[in-house]
C-alpha cells in the first residue's frame, strides 16, 4: 500500500502547553482509519496541525504528505494538495454564499492542478448531483455558508463539500457530535460513498457510533497526544466495552 | 475669526471682483456670514476629531478661475461609464452648462423643472447658517434648482455628475443643489462625485431638499474623488407629513472627507432611511455625522452605516437622533459597525441619543472589530488564499448595508466601485 500521510514523532501544542507527544501515524493510500481517545486526547489538535492552523506550534517531528513536507505549507496550499478537514465546529460566515464558497474552493484546487475552472453551469449540475445524495435540499446552496444551519445541516453541508473537492485525505474532526440517527447515517452515507482507493479518510471520533455506520480498516487510540494502541475494528468494539480508563491505565503502565 | 486661516482680505476681494450676476447678492451675504464664523476648528465639539487644516493653506492662487459664473472652457461629459441609466446633468469645477441644462429641462415632463439658480429671478431661502455653507455660497459660480410638481413621479433617475478636473495648481470647487417635491411627487437622484488627480483642492457641496406632504425622494451619493483631495458635503433635508427620504452614500474616495446628514422630520408620519458605507486605506480620513431631528411625531428614522478602514486610514461616525418635546410616538434606529483591517487603521464611533418626549421606541448600537480569524482559517481550509478570504468575509461585511440602498439602477455599480476598492485596500499596499 502507498504511503500517502506519514506523521513521526510529532510535538506539538499550543503556547507552552504541550498536547502531542510523539504521535505517530501512517494512513495509506484508500485506507480509512478512526482515531478514538477521551476528551484532551490531542484528536482535535492532530486535525487541525495537518490542516495548518497557525495557533499550533510544532516542535519536533515531521509530517509528510505524498512525500512532501506539509509543515512547509500553508493551509490553503495544503487543500490545493487535496487534504480536506471536516471541522468539528463548522464557521458560520453570513453574506457569502454556499455555492459561491464550493465554487471557489473548487476552482482554487482545479487551477493549482493546471486544470480548466469550472463554468457556473457545470458546477450547478455536479452541485446538485452531491446535494441529492446528502439527502440535501439544493435551496442550502443559495443560504450564506452555515448560516441558521441546524448541526446536523452543518455536518451534511461538510461532507457536500468533501464530496465536491474530492480530495485525497479527508480528516473528520467529530463528524458524529451533535447528530441524531438520521442525520448520522445521511452523513455515514455520504462518506462511505466517498471512499476510494486514491482516497483515505481519517475519522476522529469520541464514541464507537459512528463506525457501525463508517466501517474502518485501522483503529488507533489516542491518549495524552501519543497513539497507545492501534488494531482493526474489533479495537473499537472493545474499547466501548472497557471504557477509556482502561486505555489509559494501559497507557500508564 | 483666526488669523492663520483664510485670509478675508482676500476672499473677500476675489468676491467682489466676480462680475455682477443673479447670485451676486447671495455671494456677498454669505461672505459676511462666513466672516464670522470662519472655518470650524477642532475645539467644537462637531469637528473634534476632523482638522479642515488644508483651509489655512488657500490663498488666491487657489481661488483664481474657481468662482465666478463662467462655465470652465472644458465641461466634463456625463459618467456613462458607471452605466447608470439616468439623465445626468453635469457640473465641472463647480461650474453649470446652461444650454445643456435647458435642453434637459425641455426633454423632461411637464411637472419637472431643472434650472440654474442664477437664471431665477428670486432665489429660494438657501442655507448659509454654518462656516462650510457660507463659505460655499460665497464663491457659488452657480447652482441647480429642481422642482418637481404635485403628483408628479419621475421614473428616471436624475443624475448629477459632479466632475472636478485635473487642475496644473490647487484649486476650490463648490456645488450647490436644491431639491422641492410638491405633494405626493416622487423622484429618484444618483450624485456621482468625482475628481481628477493633481494637486491640492478643497471642494464643499451643499445639498438642500424639501420634501412636500406624501412626497418621495431617494438619493445616492457617490463619492470617489482623487486621494489627495478635501471635500465637504452637506445633505439637508427637511420633511413634510408623509414624506419619505432614502439616503444612501458610499465613500472610497479624498484624502480628508466630512460629510453632514441633516434631516429633519417636520411633518407627521414622515420617515428617513439613512443609509450608508465608508471604505478607507493608507492615510484617508473620512467622517460622517449624521442628525435626525424629530420635531414631531410619530415619525420614524433609520441610520445604518458601515465602514471597513485599512492602512492607517481613520474614520469617524457621529450618528445623532433628538426627539423634540412634540415628538412622541418617534421611532428612532441608529447602527453604526465597523471593521478594522489593519492595526493602525482607526474607528472613532458615537451614536447619540436625546429624548425629550414620552412614548418613544428609540435604539442604538455600534461595533468596532476586526475579522474573525476562525472564518478566515476555515476559508483558507478549503483551498482560497489568505487575500481572498479576507476579501470575501470584508464583501459579506460591507453586502449588509449596500443590500439597502436606494437607486436599484446604480446597484451594479456600487458593487463595482466597492469591489474596486476592496481590491486596492486588502491586495494592494492599503491593508
Amino acid at each position: 500500500m502507498k504511503k500517502l500521510l506519514e506523521i513521526d514523532n510529532l510535538v506539538a501544542g499550543i503556547g507552552d502547553t504541550r498536547i502531542l507527544n510523539g504521535l505517530s501515524l501512517t494512513v495509506g493510500s484508500g485506507e480509512v482509519h478512526a482515531i478514538m481517545g477521551p476528551n484532551g486526547s490531542g484528536k482535535s489538535t492532530l486535525a487541525q496541525i495537518i490542516a495548518g492552523h497557525d495557533a499550533y506550534t510544532v516542535t519536533s517531528g515531521t509530517v509528510t504528505f505524498c512525500g512532501r513536507n506539509l509543515l512547509d505549507l500553508a493551509p490553503e496550499e495544503r487543500a490545493r494538495e487535496g487534504i480536506f478537514l471536516g471541522f468539528q465546529y463548522p464557521v458560520e460566515i453570513p453574506g457569502v454564499n454556499n455555492a459561491y464558497l464550493l465554487k471557489a474552493a473548487l476552482n482554487a484546487r482545479l487551477k493549482h492542478e493546471g486544470k480548466k475552472e469550472i463554468d457556473a453551469f457545470e458546477f450547478m449540475k455536479i452541485a446538485r448531483e452531491k446535494m441529492s445524495l446528502l439527502d440535501m435540499d439544493p435551496g442550502f446552496l443559495n443560504r450564506g455558508v452555515n448560516e441558521g444551519f441546524s448541526g446536523g445541516e452543518k455536518k451534511r453541508n461538510e461532507i457536500l463539500q468533501m464530496a465536491m473537492l474530492e480530495p485525497r485525505l479527508a480528516i473528520l474532526d467529530e463528524t458524529d457530535s451533535g447528530l441524531d440517527i438520521d442525520a448520522l447515517k445521511a452523513v455515514a452515507k455520504g462518506v462511505n460513498s466517498l471512499r476510494h482507493p486514491d482516497r483515505s479518510i481519517v475519522l476522529v471520533t469520541h464514541y464507537q457510533r459512528l463506525l457501525d455506520y463508517i466501517e474502518p480498516d485501522h483503529v488507533h487510540v489516542l491518549s495524552k497526544g501519543r497513539i497507545v494502541r492501534s488494531g482493526d475494528k474489533s479495537l473499537a468494539t472493545e474499547l466501548e466495552e472497557k471504557g477509556y480508563d482502561w486505555i489509559r491505565e494501559a497507557a500508564s503502565a | 475669526m483666526t488669523a492663520e486661516i483664510l485670509d478675508q482680505v482676500s476672499l473677500r476681494s476675489v468676491v467682489t471682483g466676480i462680475p455682477q450676476d443673479a447670485l451676486s447678492g447671495l455671494r456677498r451675504h454669505a461672505l459676511d456670514s462666513f466672516a464670522k464664523h470662519g472655518f470650524p476648528s477642532t475645539r467644537e465639539e462637531d469637528w473634534h476629531y476632523t482638522s479642515l487644516g488644508i483651509a489655512a493653506e488657500i490663498s488666491n492662487d487657489w481661488l483664481q478661475g474657481s468662482a465666478g459664473e463662467d462655465v470652465p472652457e472644458h465641461a466634463a461629459s456625463a459618467p456613462t461609464d458607471t452605466g447608470i441609466d439616468a439623465d445626468w446633468i453635469v457640473v465641472t469645477d463647480g461650474g453649470i452648462d446652461r444650454q445643456a441644462l435647458s435642453l434637459l429641462n425641455e426633454r423632461l415632463s411637464d411637472g419637472v423643472s431643472i434650472l440654474p439658480l442664477s437664471a431665477l429671478s428670486s432665489l429660494p431661502d438657501l442655507y448659509i447658517d454654518d462656516s462650510i455653507a457660507s463659505f460655499n455660497a460665497a464663491l457659488l459660480r452657480d447652482g441647480i434648482l429642481v422642482r418637481v410638481a404635485p403628483g408628479v413621479s419621475i421614473e428616471r433617475p436624475i443624475g448629477f455628475a459632479i466632475l472636478d478636473q485635473a487642475h496644473s495648481s490647487p484649486a476650490v470647487s463648490q456645488v450647490r443643489i436644491v431639491i422641492e417635491t410638491g405633494q405626493g411627487a416622487a423622484a429618484s437622484f444618483v450624485y456621482v462625485d468625482r475628481s481628477g488627480g493633481g494637486p491640492k483642492r478643497f471642494s464643499t457641496s451643499v445639498v438642500e431638499l424639501l420634501l412636500g406632504p406624501d412626497s418621495a425622494i431617494d438619493f445616492l451619493r457617490l463619492q470617489e474623488r482623487a486621494e489627495s483631495h478635501v471635500h465637504t458635503s452637506q445633505f439637508r433635508a427637511s420633511l413634510d407629513a408623509g414624506a419619505v427620504l432614502q439616503h444612501g452614500a458610499i465613500d472610497v474616495g479624498g484624502r480628508l472627507v466630512r460629510n453632514d446628514v441633516h434631516v429633519k422630520l417636520a411633518g407627521p408620519r414622515a420617515r428617513a432611511s439613512l443609509c450608508g458605507a465608508y471604505f478607507a486605506d493608507g492615510q484617508q480620513h473620512v467622517d460622517n455625522h449624521l442628525f435626525a431631528d424629530h420635531l414631531v411625531g410619530p415619525a420614524e428614522s433609520r441610520q445604518d452605516y458601515r465602514g471597513i478602514a485599512a492602512g492607517r486610514a481613520r474614520c469617524i461616525f457621529n450618528g445623532k437622533a433628538v426627539v423634540r418635546p412634540h415628538a412622541g410616538g418617534t421611532d428612532a434606529v441608529q447602527s453604526n459597525h465597523n471593521l478594522l483591517l489593519s492595526e493602525n487603521a482607526e474607528i472613532d464611533t458615537k451614536p447619540e441619543l436625546e429624548i425629550y418626549a414620552d412614548d418613544v421606541k428609540c435604539a442604538h448600537g455600534a461595533t468596532v472589530g476586526q475579522l474573525d480569524e476562525k472564518s478566515v482559517f476555515y476559508l483558507r481550509s478549503r483551498g482560497l488564499g489568505r487575500d481572498e478570504a479576507i476579501l470575501l468575509l470584508t464583501r459579506a461585511f460591507a453586502a449588509n448595508v449596500l443590500g439597502t440602498l436606494p437607486i436599484p439602477a446604480a446597484r451594479q455599480y456600487v458593487d463595482r466601485l466597492v469591489e474596486r476598492k476592496l481590491d486596492s485596500m486588502i491586495g494592494g499596499s492599503g491593508a
